[in-house]
């Protein structure tokens, strides 16, 4: 039961996927929040009324580390691994699997976090020149986030999928 | 690379950018540049002023050589913005380094002529007006040997061969900064510009009836058309030439009798460049929108300039208004 796949056991797989993912969207995030933040940085210096309009933007490319972290405690949730003190029986097969579940986060909040940070740039752009367009602005890295969420929603289906598979 | 390229760019240059961004609002409108055409005096072109970014500089400030001071100290408060937006020192010397040529083209003249050179200096370079004045062996190489080579000459130098050489100098070194820099676009920039340089000097040198080989010795290198090329038209006639202009290049679309009003080329060259430089309102983030920030605000100082001493010197509202540069908007 506890066979092992392309040379790794079932519990490694599912780690590594979990990892994969709160890293991927971790670094997409990091990365995206630099980019955006360093542009915030700029405008404050110059007009700090414009505060409060530019930190939703600075905030968001934060999601894609929270999605990250998300798929990487369900997948330690779903095939009990969270807390528990003997190694659960995970069959190397099953650990490929929920390894491939993760691929759309780690992927996916990687890249979108990153062009999200960029996409806020511009948007910044439009804040600092007219106020009033700050609702506007907010769209434009918002349609980069649904394919995080996509991503997300994905992932999340595979991994009940998986659960209800091999967990019953 | 391009990847690379465009995750690191908008970090490196995000704050300046984001400075960029709200300091381009406070550029002076059409509306402004109307009230400053239509003021009656200097007086009433100041109180203009009074809330923009230039008010500080110009309070009580009297005469022409009051306002060259106050605008002098206004572009020199634009140049510490570029070291404060740490942005790359091959970018900051591209825009300071110009002033070092002109400090050095006036001393050579100054001293040709004789007359006192104090102050005729500008302390908006790269090297300080101190050491710009003082002994030869002590200025940077890269105008020193310049200086020397003329030093050398003696009683050959002419007005006209300074002006060449320091020109032919200074083009050299902004399109080696802007190389350095590594931006496309401060190098497309600075290419625009010897074009336009050389444009000018064909058409004048045409004008004036100029032997082909002393025309092409005012040619520059490093423009997006060849002194080669350029110089295949020079046995055409000015109207030809301009014709010609008017169909490829950097004049390609501007009509040929703007193209022969050489008493008007400054302002069309300019426009010519604010138009290169409004592509990089285009850019969310990178060195463009600062470069195109810096240039458009050069520009708006030397416009300012024009009305400020133009009101003073009473010259006519129609006349001032002919000089105006288009805005980067």
């Amino acid at each position: 039961m506890n066979e092992l796949f392309w040379g790794m056991s079932g519990m490694t797989w599912a780690l590594m996927g979990a990892a994969f993912a709160a890293i991927g969207g971790g670094i997409g995030s990091a990365i995206g929040i630099t980019t955006i933040s360093n542009t915030a940085s700029g405008i404050v210096t110059e007009d700090s009324e414009k505060f409060g309009r530019v930190l939703p933007l600075a905030a968001m490319p934060g999601t894609q580390g929270i999605y990250g972290l998300i798929t990487a405690i369900l997948v330690l949730q779903f095939f009990e691994i969270l807390l528990q003190t003997t190694a659960p029986n995970i069959p190397g097969e099953l650990g490929f699997k929920i390894f491939l579940s993760c691929l759309p986060v780690a992927v996916l909040c990687l890249v979108t976090a990153i062009y999200q940070g960029m996409t806020a740039v511009g948007a910044a752009g439009m804040v600092a020149r007219r106020s009033e367009d700050s609702g506007k602005a907010l769209i434009f890295p918002a349609l980069v986030e649904t394919y995080a969420v996509f991503a997300l929603i994905a992932t999340i289906l595979m991994l009940f999928s998986l659960r209800g598979i091999y967990m019953g | 690379m391009f990847y690379r390229k465009s995750v690191t760019e908008p970090i490196r240059y995000g704050y300046a950018v984001g400075r960029v961004r709200v300091l381009e609002g406070r550029m002076l409108s059409g509306g402004t540049y109307e009230r400053l055409l239509d003021a009656p005096s200097f007086t009433e072109q100041r109180r203009v002023l009074s809330d923009s970014p230039y008010g500080r500089f110009l309070e009580d400030v009297e005469t022409v050589e009051d306002i060259e001071r106050g605008l002098d100290r206004a572009l020199d408060e634009l140049y510490g913005f570029l070291v404060t937006a740490n942005l790359p020192l091959p970018v900051i010397r591209f825009f300071r380094v110009r002033y070092d040529y002109a400090n050095l083209e006036a001393r050579l003249k100054a001293e040709l002529l004789g007359a006192p050179v104090d102050d005729l200096l500008v302390g908006l370079g790269t090297i300080p007006v101190e050491v710009m004045r003082g002994p030869a062996a002590q200025l940077p190489k890269f105008v020193r040997d310049i200086y020397m080579a003329f030093a050398d000459e003696g009683s050959e130098v002419s007005e006209e061969r300074i002006t060449t050489t320091v020109d032919r100098a200074l083009f050299a070194d902004l399109s080696e900064s802007a190389k350095d820099s590594k931006s496309r676009f401060l190098a497309g920039l600075a290419a625009l510009m010897v074009d336009l340089a050389n444009l000018k000097a064909l058409l004048r040198a045409r004008t004036k009836n100029w032997r082909a080989p002393d025309a092409a010795v005012l040619l520059l290198e490093g423009g997006n058309v060849s002194g080669a090329e350029l110089m295949k038209l020079y046995s055409s006639s000015v109207p030809e030439i301009a014709e010609a202009l008017a169909k490829r290049g950097p004049l390609k679309g501007v009509s040929a009798e703007r193209i022969v009003d050489l008493g008007n080329y400054d302002v069309l060259a300019d426009d010519l460049v604010v138009r290169y430089l409004k592509r990089a309102r285009m850019v969310a983030a990178g060195p463009e929108p600062v470069i195109g920030y810096v240039m458009a605000r050069q520009a708006e100082v030397m416009m300012l300039r024009m009305l400020l001493i133009g009101r003073l010197s009473g010259v006519p509202t129609e006349v001032l208004r002919r000089r105006l540069r288009e805005r980067y908007e």
